[in-house]
This record gives C-alpha cells, structure tokens and sequence, in this order.
C-alpha cells in the first residue's frame, strides 16, 4: 500500500476540468475482509433463518425433492449454523482490526459538540434540504451505523450461541450463554433473534442505497473504498484528525 | 427421627431377604439414571431411616398431587409409606381441621432444619387480599413459617416454580413462584402443568436416598429430567429434519404422525423428560397424542400464546406474523428509496450546473483581468 500523501488522479469532473485529487487510506484488510465475510453470511443466514423459520412444506411427496437438493431443514440448519460460526469468527478479526488500525476505528465521537452539528448537518444533506455536506472520511451518519450494525451482530450473535448451545444445557457452551435466555425465556430469544434479523436485512437493504447514491453524488470512490481501502477525496477531510498518529503524520498503508 | 424406620428395617420388620432388599436397590440405582458401580452407596442409603416432608398445597389446581398419585416407578405408595415420613399434607392426610393444623405445628417444632418442605401452587403476595386461606390464615404466611424450618424445598408444579397459570396475565391475585417469595434456602424446581408422576416421585426419591439435592441446573431443576430438549428427544424429530409438517391438523401430515414445528410445538424451546420418559408408564405424550407441546415446564408459558403459532406475541407488542411485516417495511422501504434517489439526482444535477456557471463566471473574469493587464 505504498500511496503518497499527494498523489494527484485524473477524474470525471463536471466542466472537465482537473482537480488535485488525493488518495486517503483508511480500512485495514481485516475491516476490509470481515466486510465481505459479513456480506455472504448475512445473506446465508437471512434467507436460511425465514426457511427454518416458515420451513417448505408443500404436502407428500415434495420432502424427497427437497432432501434430494439439500434442501431439507436438517441441511438448511447446518448451513446457518456454519454461516453463523463463520461470522462471529471474523467478528473477531475485525476487533483485531480495530485495535491495530486507527481507520478501522472511526466510530461517532458521542461527547463531542462537533460531532452532533456535523450530524445534522449531513442528515439535512440526505433529507434533501441541503446541496452538499463537508467532505469526511466517515461521515457522522455512516459512523452511527457501525455502531447499529455491530450492536445488531452481537445480539444475533449472542442469541443465537445461546439457543445453539442449548442443546446440551450442561456443556460447556451452555454454561457460556444460557444467562442470556434468562430475562425472557428461550422463546423470547427467537422471537428476539429474528425480529434482529429483520433489522439487518432493513440495514443492508439501506446501506447498499446509501453507498452507491454516496458514489455518484460524491465521486469519492466509496463503493471501491471497501475493496482497496482508499478514499478519494478533492479536500482535506474534516475528519482527518483520525487517522493522525501521534507525531501529525497521516497515516499511510 | 428414631420414629422413622429406614427402608431396611422396614425388609427385616416383613421378614423379607436381604437378596430382595439388594434386588429392589438395584432396580432404584437403574431408575435414578445412576451408574451400576453407584448401587453400595444406593443400599447405603437405603438403610437411612426416612425423611419427614411436609406437603403444603397453595393456589393451585391439585394436579400435581394427581399426577403424583399415579407414579408406577417408584410406586407412589412405596414413596409414601416407605421412603419418606409424609407427615402433613392436607389432600392426602386422613385427619382434617385444627388437630390437623395443631399436628403441622408440632411437626414443624419437633423436626425444626430437618425435614423437606414440597409446595404445590403459586403464592398471592398480599396476605391481605383474602386470596388463598388456610385454616383461616393467608398462606403466604404458613409457607414463609414452614420455609423458615425447612432443610430443603421442593417446588412442584409451574406453579410453585414460576407462578404458573396464575400469574399469566393480568396476574389479577398477584400470584408469585415460590422463588420470588423465599430467597434463603435452595429450592429445587419441578415444574411442569403437571410434571411427569416419575419425575416428582424420582426427585424426593433422590433426596431420601443421598440426604442432599440432586445435581441442578441453571434454573434449579433437577439435571437427569430437565437436561433435554423435548424437540431433541421427540420420535418426531426425523420428521423435522426431513422437513415433513403437518401444515393443519385435519391434513394427511397430521394423520400421519409428521412433524407439529408448524402448528406452534414448543418442543424446541421446553425441557422435559417427556420425550424419553413419557407418561403413565411409558404410554404417551402430547406430541405422541397429536398436539403440539405447549411447553409447561417453562417460565411464562401461558403468555406465549397463541400456542398454534411458531412464534408468540408477546404482550401488548401485537407482533403478529414478523416475516409479514419485515416484507411490508422492505416494499416501503424500497419505495422510499426509489423517491430519494430520483430527487437526488435532480439534485445533483442542479448542484452540477451551479458549479458549471460558477467556474464560467471565474473564467470570464479570469479573461477580463488579462484582457485589462494588456
């Protein structure tokens, strides 16, 4: 990753002229990997969790073709539990990431005034009431949304090792997670797990919107972003601050 | 406790053997689940003399006491005439009235921190309501007073356990589990709307013949007949994974004993012996019979209603069907983004010919300035 701090790249730009552009690294391969780890789990276990929740049933006869295309409930279980697995694995990569990179760190910054003006300002900006918002590297919304998105992973996560655990309630991983069925039951946990799912597909479907619209409103490079690492923007960042180390330097991949 | 012979005295009193006496333990070691090796301590303890119990009957239907009655492994009369001293228990006792009332007093006096407390039925908190009397007194009272002695406590039922029936809403008598009410001494936890004859008879079983709890998991039940799902011990259970559901109970699944996933079993959430004990000696059990579990051994498990439902509504949310409305939200979702990305991209493109006329303004004056130089 041996980019310049100004390196200059030739871009669309209404009236053709050329701008200085610079190119910002910001995601470490773990956030960048969990990422797209996280994008086929989640499809995994979304569509597994509505069959096994409503599972296919179309009278005699239709379970031998099901068995036959592994489809049946048995093979649809082990596969959401095996996407669910991967998943909270590299959860754990991406807290590895978190703590070595300072961009994979770039969470809302609550206690400070700055951040909430920035808020309302970039959410008139999607409410349509403003042109444009201040360039960030993350922009207070989109750092709102790890905070959604990871909240909404660890109680699927949770809920579901508990309700998979259970099968041996006296095992090991019984032990580790049957505290989290304890305030509402075990039957609160599905209900509680799959209205969670919902959520994610809702924030996905969200998402995806959000980034392709941010591509072409900004031309940052967004979607792009979370495959190199790098963003591209015209002015220095209002946000640049984290991604500093302690000397003032940017930092570089 | 010289009063109480122990179940070995009992054989020499009837001039039975020693090898029958062996015999019966033996049966006793298979039953309890215990290793074979575990049979010298099961004699051992069979040559305990018998623990006194008390038996106290709260806000409760009694069918607990009916279906203990119908133990066939141990014999509920072996329980009760042989293994423990069953000294107060208003259904079964013979005796009624203030003698009765003066006896429980007494026994409660002389075996004070030795004997077990059994409670069936769940307990009104406010004493004075006028819920639930015993002997003109509120019960809250004589189960606090007998807890108070009590080596150990047995909660059977749901009721007793959780609260039960009674205390599902709108809980009008404020109804609370045992647990709620006494938190100093161990509880053991049977529940069940009504648990399995062998399990209650298995469990005081247990005590008369070790002096201590059985092993207990993290709800205080007992491990060796709560420690499995029903949906993982069902004889359904094929069905499930093979993915044949009885989609209606008139339809051929049904008749045909497929799997009730789908019309609301609550197998897969309740932890019973039902699946591997089964009821009456081995006869049936409600997913046997047909009908979906309604999960009586869990805590709420009246207000997860509707029972014909894979999932409950919980109370006042009106969830409904979640799928149906995760689908409704996605279609408005999905409108709403068709909306902001057209206006968007009016947007841009206002914001686009803006920047163009601005840069042609600063070009012009770009040019006069270096028309006025020349």
């Amino acid at each position: 990753m041996a980019v310049k701090q100004k390196e200059f790249i030739e871009t669309s730009i209404p009236g053709g002229s050329q701008q200085h552009l610079t190119r910002y690294y910001i995601f470490s391969p773990f956030l960048r990997i969990f990422h797209w780890t996280m994008v086929l789990c989640i499809i995994t276990l979304f569509a597994t969790g509505i069959v096994i929740m409503t599972p296919m049933s179309m009278g005699e006869g239709q379970y031998v073709t099901l068995n036959e295309w592994h489809l049946s409930v048995d093979w649809i279980r082990n596969l959401h539990f095996t996407a669910g697995f991967i998943l909270s694995a590299a959860f754990l990569f991406r807290i590895y990431g978190y703590i070595i990179n300072k961009g994979d760190r770039l969470l809302p910054r609550f206690f400070q005034m700055k951040f909430w003006d920035d808020f309302i300002e970039v959410m008139m900006h999607y409410c349509l009431l403003k042109y444009s918002h201040k360039q960030f590297l993350r922009n207070p919304m989109a750092r709102m949304s790890y905070v959604a998105i990871y909240g909404l992973i660890v109680v699927e996560i949770f809920t579901g090792l508990s309700m998979y655990f259970q099968v041996n309630p006296n095992g090991v991983g019984a032990f580790l997670f049957s505290w989290v069925a304890l305030p509402f039951g075990e039957m609160g946990l599905h209900v509680i797990h799959h209205i969670v799912a919902w959520g994610i597909f809702l924030f996905a479907a969200m998402h995806v919107y959000m980034v392709v619209r941010a591509d072409f409103m900004e031309r940052e490079g967004e979607i792009s972003s979370m495959i190199s690492g790098t963003k591209i923007l015209a002015h220095l960042p209002d946000d640049i601050n984290d991604i500093r180390d302690s000397n003032g330097k940017i930092i570089k991949g | 406790m010289e009063k109480y012979d122990s179940i070995w005295d009992m054989y020499q009193k009837k001039g039975m053997s020693r090898r029958s006496f062996i015999k019966a333990c033996s049966a006793m070691t298979a039953l309890l689940g215990l290793a074979p090796a575990m049979l010298p301590k099961v004699v051992k303890a069979a040559e305990k003399r018998l623990p006194v119990v008390i038996w106290l009957h709260g806000h409760e239907c009694t069918g607990c006491s009916e279906s203990f009655l119908r133990s066939s492994a141990p014999m509920t009369s072996d329980v009760i005439l042989n293994m423990i001293a069953l000294e107060y228990d208003d259904t079964l006792g013979a005796a009624s009235g203030e003698f009765f009332e003066d006896h429980l007093q007494e026994v409660m006096k002389t075996y004070k921190g030795q004997y077990i407390l059994a409670v069936e039925g769940a307990i009104p908190a406010d004493p004075s309501g006028g819920f639930c009397m015993v002997g003109g007194k509120p019960f809250l009272n004589q189960v606090k007073e007998a807890a108070a002695g009590a080596a150990a406590i047995i909660a059977y039922g749901t009721c007793a356990a959780w609260g039960g029936i009674q205390a599902a809403r709108p809980n009008p008598a404020h109804a609370l589990s045992l647990n709620e009410i006494i938190g100093n001494k161990p509880i053991i936890n049977v529940p069940g709307c009504p648990p399995i004859p062998e399990v209650m008879t298995g469990v005081i079983a247990h005590y008369a013949m070790f002096g201590n709890l059985p092993p207990l998991d993290n709800k205080n039940c007992p491990k060796q007949f709560y420690g499995n799902r029903i949906h993982d011990t069902c004889y359904r259970r094929p069905f499930f994974d093979a993915g044949m559901y009885a989609n209606d109970f008139n339809d051929a699944g049904a008749r045909a004993g497929w799997c009730l996933y789908k019309l609301g079993c609550r197998g897969p959430e309740t932890y019973a012996s039902c699946g591997n004990m089964r009821w009456w000696n081995g006869l049936s059990y409600p997913i046997q019979s047909g009908h979906g579990c309604i999960g009586c051994t869990s805590k709420n498990f009246w207000d997860n209603d509707p029972f014909y439902r894979r999932l409950p509504e919980f109370a006042g949310l009106g969830l409904g069907n979640i799928d149906k409305i995760g689908a409704a939200v996605t279609g408005a979702l999905a409108v709403g983004i068709t909306a902001h990305l057209a206006t968007s991209a009016v947007q841009k493109k206002k914001r686009d010919q803006k920047e163009l006329e601005e840069e042609k303004k600063k070009a012009e004056a770009a040019e006069r300035r270096s028309r006025g130089k020349d």
